[in-house]
């Protein structure tokens, strides 16, 4: 298959061995990138253009799909909603859960084990069953066609998980850190957020990249608590778009694009961390 | 002196603790553990449109099993039961070559591993969106296929039932394949070289090194993929809901757990679509069984299998 079984051999036919290795991985790489290839090119052309050109370049860079998207299809309405959901929501998750994990992770309070098993227990939980009872709960409270209400459905959804990564973090700084910050009259809230936090970058980084990207891409908690066309959140316009503008591919291309956009940019300033990130978290369990 | 000093620090922290955690701990226990909690409780009651009324034992969950709804109740089970092997399968089991391939190379893995990950960061709804327009009749893969002479006329496969369900299987697979590469590659980086060295001295070829070595050893990265794999595929919603509508079309061949749990509980189950909540909750509460039980067999069973070196 490879090289590492025949080490006496020329470098050539070492090289030759490992080709059929490289064409799968580049078979899938195209697997991947064919599609959102299709998916870029076809933002730029008519609906009569993406049949007779299927694969080839637009004939010109126009941005009339975009527009329209954007405007008529009021996806940039969507768009500024998500922004300030996901934001919302990752920032409410950030503090509230960096809070919790300081004093689980650093104190000794005979209870820290109990308390920590009990945020740990939310990361599997599987809350879209408990939608009933909670679509009651954010009725009675007025949360429902709600920015905030979503902010706070996905904030506690995330904190288990924002908990257990800032406490893994947190413990292992040395405890004359915070000691010593004490002794000269520090207030403990000055101590987390001014000592300790900065020291946990890579947690924060983790927490809201994570967060992020779930909060931005969920579709289910505003597909059963946004009725309001004013409250949608892009992937449930998306959903509409799908059937609403089923023969004008061109638009729903372009509304694809549009929505995957943010993430997209994210994800090649932050390709390492987002990798660390996930082989890190598959090797904690 | 000293030792009023820790016990005032000891209160001071104990205070400085609950303050900490409440706002956290308040917004978990309102949002998620409390809503959880009432759900599997109003399992066992009656229920007219959103009021829970009186106490009804069992009843509610002898009527999953019974007509009409035990039809969609066993059709959904396997199409959950057939889409988590297929994902293990298609995804954790190419995955793991995927992983293999980039370890014994030194170049390229960060590109091919940044490239195979990007569909795992897009919403599913746009995943589903994408692949809905890629695959419709008159769709480019259509175009593809009949072009290379291994199809001819409309491609129908989302609306054949008796493709569907693979389709959105290997769709999945599509989105989550970089997951199972990243999770491999960083198990196998942390077995030691010597031991494939020491391997490679005895005469073992790279595919019994993978099978005889490196598997065994990656049993904590592989419990983790399965249990993540069981949980996401019992909770199958959103590419079902975008590619074949929330009836899981066609016929319901496509239909999930979840879906089934959505049109019960926000009504659109049935030609009226009317809801039935008592039966929406103990389909949640038998799949929060399913997944709580399945995920604890899970890990002990890995953890049984862990080789400590």
């Amino acid at each position: 298959m490879s090289a590492m079984a025949i080490p006496g051999r020329p470098i050539i036919s070492r090289q030759l061995a490992r080709l059929p290795g490289w064409i799968v991985l580049v078979l899938w790489t195209a697997a991947v990138l064919l599609p959102l290839y299709i998916l870029v090119v076809s933002c730029f052309k008519t609906t009569a253009e993406i049949y007779d050109n299927r694969l080839g370049l637009p004939a010109s860079w126009a941005f009339d799909n975009f527009v329209r998207a954007w405007t008529r299809a009021d996806l940039g309405h969507n768009f500024i909603n998500s922004l300030i959901v996901t934001g919302g929501a990752v920032t409410l998750t950030i503090v509230v859960s960096a809070m919790a994990a300081y004093p689980l992770s650093r104190y000794r309070l005979g209870w820290n084990a109990i308390m920590l098993g009990l945020f740990l227990s939310g990361i599997m939980l599987p809350i879209r069953l408990a939608s009933v009872e909670l679509f009651t709960l954010m009725r009675n409270l007025g949360l429902l066609d709600s920015l905030t209400g979503l902010i706070l459905v996905y904030a506690a959804i995330r904190i288990p998980f924002a908990v257990f990564i800032f406490a893994n973090f947190m413990r292992v700084l040395p405890s004359e850190l915070d000691e010593a910050a004490r002794m000269d009259g520090a207030g403990e809230v000055r101590i987390l957020f001014q000592i300790i936090l900065p020291m946990v970058k890579p947690a924060v980084s983790i927490v809201a990249i994570f967060t992020a990207i779930a909060v931005w891409n969920d579709f289910f908690f505003p597909l059963i608590f946004i009725f309001d066309d004013r409250y949608k959140t892009v992937p449930l316009a998306i959903s509409v778009f799908v059937g609403q503008f089923r023969t004008d591919w061109g638009l729903v291309f372009a509304s694809l694009a549009i929505s995957m956009a943010p993430i997209l940019i994210m994800y090649c300033l932050l390709a390492r961390q987002i990798r660390e990130g996930v082989g890190a978290q598959g090797g904690m369990k | 002196m000293a030792i009023s000093r820790i016990s005032s620090l000891k209160r001071t922290q104990q205070r400085m603790a609950v303050l900490f955690i409440l706002p956290a701990l308040a917004v978990y226990a309102l949002f998620v553990l409390y809503p959880l909690a009432m759900s599997l409780w109003g399992s066992f009651f009656l229920w007219k449109g959103l009021r829970m009324t009186e106490f009804a034992g069992l009843s509610n969950f002898a009527r999953l099993f019974v007509f009409p709804s035990d039809a969609r109740l066993y059709g959904a089970l396997w199409h959950n039961t057939a889409w988590f092997f297929g994902i293990m399968v298609f995804q954790n089991g190419i995955g793991l070559l995927f992983a293999w391939l980039l370890f014994l190379r030194d170049r390229g893995a960060a590109f091919f591993q940044s490239v195979f990950f990007f569909p795992a960061v897009l919403s599913p709804v746009i995943v589903g969106a994408l692949w809905r327009l890629l695959l419709a009749p008159g769709g480019v893969v259509e175009w593809a296929l009949n072009g290379l002479g291994l199809h001819h006329g409309s491609l129908t496969v989302l609306g054949n039932s008796h493709t569907a369900l693979g389709v959105l299987i290997a769709v999945d697979a599509w989105n989550w394949m970089g997951l199972p590469v990243l999770i491999y590659t960083a198990g196998l980086r942390q077995i030691s070289g010597q031991i494939f060295e020491a391997a490679r001295l005895d005469g073992a070829g790279n595919a019994r090194m993978l099978f005889s070595i490196a598997l065994p050893l990656l049993m904590p990265a592989l419990g983790t993929l399965t249990t993540l794999s069981f949980i996401n595929t019992f909770n199958q919603f959103d590419i079902v809901y975008v590619m074949q509508g929330v009836q899981g079309n066609p016929s319901y061949a496509t239909d999930t757990l979840v879906t089934y749990f959505y049109r019960l509980a926000f009504g659109a189950e049935g030609a009226v679509g009317i809801t039935d909540i008592g039966l929406a909750l103990a389909l949640g509460t038998m799949l929060f069984l399913i997944l709580s039980i399945g995920t604890l067999l899970m890990l002990r069973f890995f953890d049984r299998r862990t080789v400590q070196l």
